[in-house]
């Protein structure tokens, strides 16, 4: 008897149509401003702030996040020491992490963060609060020209746009469903 | 140039005014068409339940009674939409060919064919405009809301170049009314609340007057209308342009 | 039981539907808003359209350079040909890691599947994450809607449950604090969670790699916390290239919520160190789909559930009175190749208005497969035999002038001289439960031109 994956690849072979093209996707222009990124930004729930350089000084920490007390972060000494080995367990009082994205999206306010970036990889999630460092040079337009910037996935990666919502009680958005609770672009 | 009018089954069995609205407005357009006798449907009732295969008969008929004319025209876009979209099932002869592209929508014929962009005439009430949906989405007759909010559409610059016109502006523009052919008996719990929404939405927005350029539709809409004895007329675009006046 | 009778049940509460048929426009207005604000937006939709008409065209040897490039990022792949091999190979899996503790994202494959209740059987815990999904399995419901799965209840609904469930205050209605308790009650879920399960919403060929979207965070954190993760695809959901995504993230969350993008839209290519990642790749009647002409384009579905919010009979009779997995327009398009007679009334539970066609983001030609299928159910008897032999009848007598203007001519007389009462006799005439009949004139249009021609 032939496998699934036999059964399935030889009905797909005889049932398909005839081969149609690939299309090439033009590179759509579009605004790539700032002001539209962070415009867009506000309008899911997160925000921009300016600090001085890709490292947040201690100070400036201290006035964006007054309340955050268990920090992760490969961009200063940070309180909690994070890697791929940290137990569940001290992830999961992790107040704030502070990590650098790579590219941020002016159409809808999302920033690409790559997995070297992100110490382990539920720390995007698992964390009460999310701040990403990002050069406000490396603002693109559209998603074309962030996966044009892209050549791989990595591992893995992710696009956060915003704070984790949900609006599955009656359409009403709220806030910190189970990732981050709020998200804070820090631009430089 | 030989124009025939076509009148849809339930039109001329109940809403013969709107027969002889179109015959009329043509003949004010310098059209003098014809009424050939022996027409009777263009078979979507069937088609839509399933049943192509026994409306292929009533294609075969249809194409028999128009084919010896340049146009076709009927005051319905979804009768024409069925002709253009689907007489596709029927082998596709000259006579098959030639019917398809020659039906038109009345609306359609008056701004396309003939180039008509506005009718004189006074019509001072407040109008709500049904879009329905065969010709809205199916002939692009007018701009979807799906696409665009720009409100927009032949029949809505005809109706607004009547003087004293004020059309209404609905919350939602172009959503059906639930009539559906069938759908409106199969249905009827789905089918009666779509059409007492949409009357909800112009009683809503002030309509006087509830017009479109399907009958099927007003028919359904109309029925509402009369049960719930809203003060609501309900008239064809046809009759409207063509000078009534209430 | 058809759609008609569920739907007259749904519609029966007044005040309901006119909540539901708000709350799901106000869904569709905002994907109106995003759609308006993107000038392209047209462009991209015949490019998704024609980036997965490609792929299906060419979908084993695109199915081949997948398996190839996840096994070699280390990646197990697992090929099902319907629900039950799937949800043998999830099972496997999570038995040989002796794991009982089941933490899930929202896939519409698994429902598909009925995986959860196998997996209950088996003795297994599963939580389903996402906060609508959770809410309707504390329910035992099934979902109402792709992307909004508890759309069809209330927040006091909501409330009860989660009273009842996870011991909030009686009564608390409030949004904001329902969703704070069901963030504790599921944190402690994803702690603890030994195998995440997720759905797919892209599969990239060249990369081997899945691409999940979600707003709430729950995939990333299941699977991130876990050590094994399974995500289960139906085999439709490849695209060629990663550039590919900058098409279908842009069309997807506009599409379904109005969102701009979803919050996460997070790419697993390979398995953390020390982890396990399984991909299932799921037919269960799709390369059947595949082989029928006019049907196959509704594997070009992206499950953005834009057909729902924009469907008026949808809005008005719910998800549930659709009794598939996936309700709403697509789900009257894709239900019948899997089980005609019992999906038979679906094809006709639209009016074929065509706004579906219109809001689809690949392109899918909706309403002209439900019109379709329709023509195949009649052809198979599966439409009512009274439909049937009406429609008969109505042939004969629509080819001859003269049995139509006699019939014509007797119904309006009829119409007149019977009494109010029996003609709209809701028992025998459904037209008239809603609406009067229209007034019969004393003259067709036909006998007024005849008179004309007579005249002159």
């Amino acid at each position: 008897m032939s496998t699934a994956r036999e059964r399935i690849l030889a009905a797909a072979k005889a049932n398909k149509p005839a081969e149609t093209k690939l299309p090439d996707v033009p590179v759509f222009g579009g605004d790539a401003s700032v002001e539209r990124f962070a415009a867009v930004l506000a309008g899911i729930g997160g925000q921009v702030s300016w600090i001085n350089g890709p490292r947040p000084s201690a100070a400036e920490l201290q006035q964006l996040f007054p309340d955050a007390r268990l920090v992760a972060s490969p961009l200063f000494p940070a309180s909690v020491p994070v890697d791929q080995q940290t137990p569940i367990s001290v992830l999961e009082g992790i107040d704030l992490a502070v990590l650098p994205g790579e590219i941020g999206v002016a159409e809808n306010g999302a920033v690409w963060l790559p997995e070297p970036a992100m110490l382990h990889r539920a720390l995007p999630t698992v964390t009460q609060h999310l701040a990403l460092v990002l050069d406000h040079r490396r603002i693109v337009a559209t998603m074309h020209q962030a996966y044009a910037q892209i050549p791989d996935a990595g591992g893995y990666g992710l696009f956060v746009a915003g704070p984790s919502k949900t609006a599955d009680i009656e359409q009403s958005l709220v806030i910190g469903a189970h990732g981050a609770r709020s998200l804070v672009v820090l631009l430089h | 140039m030989k124009v025939a009018l076509f009148v849809p089954c339930y039109v001329d069995q109940f809403y013969p005014q709107v027969g002889i609205a179109s015959l009329q407005l043509l003949q004010k357009l310098g059209i003098t068409a014809h009424f050939p006798a022996q027409q009777t449907c263009c078979g979507q009732p069937l088609a839509n339940s399933g049943c192509e295969r026994d409306a292929l008969p009533i294609y075969q008929h249809f194409v028999d009674t128009f084919q010896d004319y340049d146009y076709v025209v009927a005051p319905s876009g979804s009768c024409v939409y069925h002709v253009r979209k689907h007489f596709d099932k029927m082998e596709q002869s000259d006579a098959v060919q030639h019917v398809r592209a020659a039906a038109y929508d009345l609306i359609d014929f008056i701004t396309q064919v003939l180039g008509v962009t506005d009718i004189p005439g006074r019509f001072p009430h407040k109008v709500g405009l049904h879009l329905s949906c065969h010709g809205q989405r199916g002939l692009h007759q007018a701009n979807e809301s799906e696409m665009t909010p720009v409100r927009d559409g032949q029949l809505r610059r005809l109706l607004s170049s009547l003087d004293g016109l004020e059309l209404t502006e609905l919350d939602r523009n172009d959503e059906c009314c639930g009539f559906g052919g069938t759908f409106c008996v199969s249905e009827a719990a789905i089918s009666g609340r779509m059409g007492q929404d949409r009357v909800a939405d112009h009683v809503r927005n002030g309509t006087a007057v509830l017009t479109g350029g399907d009958m099927s539709c007003l028919m359904h809409l109309q029925g509402i209308v009369r049960r719930r004895q809203l003060p609501i007329r309900v008239l064809h675009a046809a009759e409207i342009l063509n000078g009534l006046s209430c | 039981m058809s759609h008609s009778i569920r739907a007259e049940k749904f519609v029966a509460d007044v005040d309901r539907t006119t909540w539901h048929d708000e709350t799901l426009w106000f869904v569709r207005q905002k994907r109106d808003k995003a759609v308006y604000g993107v000038p392209e937006f047209q462009e991209l939709r015949e490019l998704a359209s024609q980036i997965k008409e490609h792929t299906l065209s060419r979908l084993d040897d695109y199915l081949v350079q997948f398996e190839a490039a996840a096994k070699a990022n280390g990646v197990h792949v697992h090929w099902a040909a319907d629900a039950r091999e799937h949800n043998d190979i999830v099972l496997g899996i999570i038995r040989r890691h002796g794991a009982t503790r089941v933490v899930k994202s929202k896939s519409m494959l698994t429902e598909e599947c009925h995986l959860n209740p196998e997996l209950i059987r088996a003795g297994i815990e599963v939580i389903d994450t996402d906060l609508g999904e959770r809410i309707i399995q504390l329910r035992d419901e099934a979902p109402s809607h792709l992307v909004l799965p508890a759309i069809h209840l209330k927040k006091e609904d909501v409330s009860d449950t989660f009273h009842l469930h996870l011991g909030t205050e009686k009564g608390n209605h409030d949004p904001q604090q329902l969703t704070e308790a069901a963030r504790q009650h599921l944190r402690a879920k994803f702690l603890a969670g030994q195998v995440a399960i997720t759905g797919v919403n892209f599969a990239i060929a060249e990369t081997g790699g899945v691409v999940i979207c979600t707003n709430e965070g729950n995939a990333d954190l299941g699977v991130n916390l876990a050590p094994v993760h399974i995500a289960c695809m139906g085999i439709e959901k490849l695209l060629p290239r990663l550039t590919d995504l900058g098409v279908f993230t842009r069309l997807l969350a506009r599409s379904a919520t109005g969102q701009p993008v979803t919050t996460y839209t997070s790419h697993y290519t390979k398995p953390a160190e020390g982890r396990e990642l399984h991909i299932v790749l799921v037919d269960n009647g799709r390369t059947q789909q595949l082989g029928r002409p006019d049907f196959r384009a509704s594997l070009k579905c992206i499950r953005c559930g834009a057909c729902m919010n924009t469907c008026p009979v949808y809005r008005r009779s719910g998800g549930h009175s659709y009794d598939f997995t996936v309700p709403g327009p697509i789900g009257a398009i894709l239900s019948p190749n899997i089980d005609m007679k019992k999906h038979s009334s679906l094809p006709f539970a639209s009016t074929l208005c065509g706004s579906c066609t219109d809001v689809c983001p690949v392109k899918i030609d909706i309403h002209v497969q439900l019109y379709k299928w329709r023509q195949v159910l009649a052809e198979a008897n599966e439409i009512p035999a009274s439909k049937k032999w009406s429609m008969k009848f109505m042939g004969r007598m629509l080819t001859s002038p003269k049995a139509f203007g006699v019939s014509g001519r007797l119904g309006r007389q009829a119409l007149r001289l019977l009494p109010h009462g029996l003609t709209h006799a809701t028992s025998l005439n459904t037209w008239a439960i809603a609406r009067e009949l229209p007034e019969p004139p004393k003259q067709s249009f036909r006998e007024w031109y005849q008179q004309q021609e007579g005249k002159s």
